[in-house]
């Protein structure tokens, strides 16, 4: 299709864009014509540029993409910086990923506070230490045809699973992930609620682990919405009022070190990704496989021994009669027994004073 | 009057030193027990980090915990040997003495009556904190065991015993710091008749005179002469130094 001589598309091209600069006030409109006159040597499906490596950079770009692209009124120069003269400056690729992520650190210019938790994330992580399959803002956003993450919310659950396959697939079969993509459900949790989405957390990192208590709770303690399912909330507090809650509130450092936490959390029991109902249908299986789950930490824990954890249930008459009657007998006799002692000392002070 | 003649032995060395134990136990017990009672508080918090982490604090405590059981174990044994054997009196044992002592107390506390209840060897106050200390030992103990070892409490006993043991351990624990924090310290310390401070069971001596104020009993019958001799402040014949076991 190179028909034209690529000197007079340049000179085409500059024209355009001198064109465009005179008026600035109609951003829209320049954008639009900034983006014919890139088109007009881009919109070339043969145009390529041979890299030091060998490999070819397609340099094409469909307008259509743009059309769907949050990012419409944007100059192509924008994200392309550097590249408003025509022809442009002289640039020396090793190879085709570099020649991708080129552009990538474009995005910080505008979206620099979400550039900045990247920083702090596994995937920049992997990045830093060269994996070419890290991801990258595009990788995740789209480049040229970028839309809203987040329209629809199961959207983000499909980006994540364009490389975590058994993790999304586990998730689609999970109490949340059934919610999300039969219903769109706004309530349910997405991977990016649980694991963030920029400064996205090693799940093997300690302090997010030892933090996933609060993050459940940050639904599951909400009373206006679990009462739309019907599920009590006093989940997190009956956690954190028994052994396992209380040695993860502090944080607990563990007899391995490394090796993550040796103190349940929601998810020892619960599942991670395939978390489901304990309640209908599902709850017999969850009930007889308690033991088991006891037993992955408690070697030798007998029949007997789930009961030792009161299910999330406060202690109660008709559930745990024990329980509940030796804290109803304390209730009574702490305050009676202090009360009568401090009522002596008072009584001893006074007639002290009397005696005087 | 001569040092040795004002002072009488009240405690003997065995006591003083578990008196000495039993503090330090209980002190350890309760810095490192209520963080995990009130996990919640920032002090709590605070007291973990400061001591090393909860798995530290744990280890302390039931570090503690064992040395308690032992310290207790030893101590009944030992009374038991020594009543059985009669070296020991069966001073700390409550009578219904001790319950007419304590209505005579509140009565005259309360200005109903100005007879002051006369004690012997130990006070009823001084038997309902060793009573006190002795059974709500025993609570601990045998609720601390059962946390500790859940997985064996668990074989023969229903599984509700563990929470049940924990809501055991920590009120229990909580009365008896309350009561120590309270009662105790009052009556050793802030009382107007010893303040500063009632040094007998790290000294193991009381003098004659504070305990023929708050022991008439055992003094009358320890010095019968100077009883007689109306306010007997005169230094008896008798070895003053008779030692007592409770």
């Amino acid at each position: 299709m190179k028909v034209w001589p690529t000197q007079f598309l340049h000179s085409l091209a500059r024209f355009a864009l001198v064109l465009v600069s005179f008026f600035p006030a109609t951003a829209a409109a320049a954008a639009t014509d900034e983006a014919e006159a890139c088109l007009s040597c881009h919109g070339d499906e043969q145009l390529t540029m041979t890299l030091e490596s060998g490999e070819k950079a397609p340099l094409f770009m469909r307008h259509e993409l743009l059309e769907g692209s949050v990012h419409k009124a944007l100059r192509c120069t924008d994200c392309h910086v550097g590249l408003d003269q025509v022809p442009h400056p002289e640039r020396h690729y090793k190879s085709l990923t570099q020649f991708r992520s080129s552009f990538g650190e474009a995005c910080k210019t505008c979206h620099f506070e979400n550039y900045t938790k990247t920083l702090d994330s596994v995937h920049f992580g992997l990045q830093a230490r060269g994996d070419v399959f890290a991801p990258t803002c595009v990788k995740c956003h789209g480049s040229h045809n970028i839309g809203h993450p987040a329209q629809p919310r199961s959207r983000i659950s499909q980006t994540c699973a364009t490389c975590h396959v058994p993790i999304s697939e586990a998730y689609a079969k999970s109490v949340h992930g059934k919610a999300l993509i039969a219903e769109e459900n706004k309530d349910v949790p997405v991977c990016t609620d649980c694991h963030r989405s920029h400064d996205i957390a090693s799940p093997k990192d300690r302090a997010w682990l030892m933090n996933t208590p609060a993050l459940c709770g940050k639904c599951h303690a909400d009373k206006s919405l679990m009462s739309k399912y019907g599920l009590s909330t006093a989940v997190l507090s009956t956690y954190l009022a028994d052994f396992h809650g209380t040695t993860a509130s502090f944080g607990a450092k563990g007899q391995s070190k490394g090796k993550g936490p040796v103190v349940a959390l929601c998810v020892d029991c619960h599942g991670i990704h395939d978390i489901g109902k304990v309640t209908g249908a599902s709850a017999p299986t969850f009930r007889s496989h308690l033991v088991k789950t006891c037993q992955k930490c408690h070697a030798g824990a007998t029949e007997n021994f789930p009961a030792a954890w009161l299910s999330h249930y406060e202690p109660s008459l008709q559930r745990t009669p024990l329980v509940y009657l030796i804290r109803l007998f304390y209730k009574l006799i702490i305050p009676f027994i202090v009360g009568g002692l401090m009522l002596q000392i008072l009584l001893h002070l006074w007639r002290t004073v009397v005696n005087r | 009057m001569t040092k040795d003649s004002a002072y009488v032995v009240r405690f003997g060395r065995r006591n003083r030193i578990e008196h000495m134990v039993v503090m330090v136990l209980f002190l350890v017990l309760a810095l490192t027990g209520f963080p995990q009672k009130f996990h919640d508080g920032g002090v709590a918090k605070a007291i973990v980090s400061a001591l090393g982490g909860i798995d530290r604090v744990r280890y302390f405590h039931r570090l503690a915990g064992i040395l308690f059981a032992g310290l207790t174990v030893s101590h009944l044994v030992s009374v038991l040997a020594a009543v059985i054997t009669g070296r020991s009196s069966l001073a700390m044992v409550p009578t219904a003495k001790d319950f007419r002592d304590a209505i005579t107390t509140l009565r005259y506390y309360l200005g109903v009556s100005d007879v002051r209840a006369q004690f012997d060897r130990f006070d009823y106050k001084e038997k309902f904190e060793y009573w006190g200390l002795v059974f709500g030992g025993l609570v601990m103990i045998t609720t601390g065991f059962v946390l500790l070892f859940p997985i064996a409490a668990t074989r023969f006993l229903p599984g509700e015993i563990i929470p049940a043991a924990k809501v055991a351990h920590g009120n229990e624990g909580l009365m008896a710091f309350l009561v120590v924090i309270i009662w105790h310290v009052y009556n050793v310390h802030l009382a107007p008749e010893v303040f500063p401070f009632n040094k007998a069971i790290f000294t193991g001596k009381i003098s004659r005179e504070r305990m023929r104020h708050e022991h008439p009993l055992e003094y009358a019958r320890m010095f019968p002469e100077a009883e007689r001799d109306e306010e007997g402040l005169h230094p008896p014949a008798a070895d003053p130094t008779r030692k007592k076991d409770g």
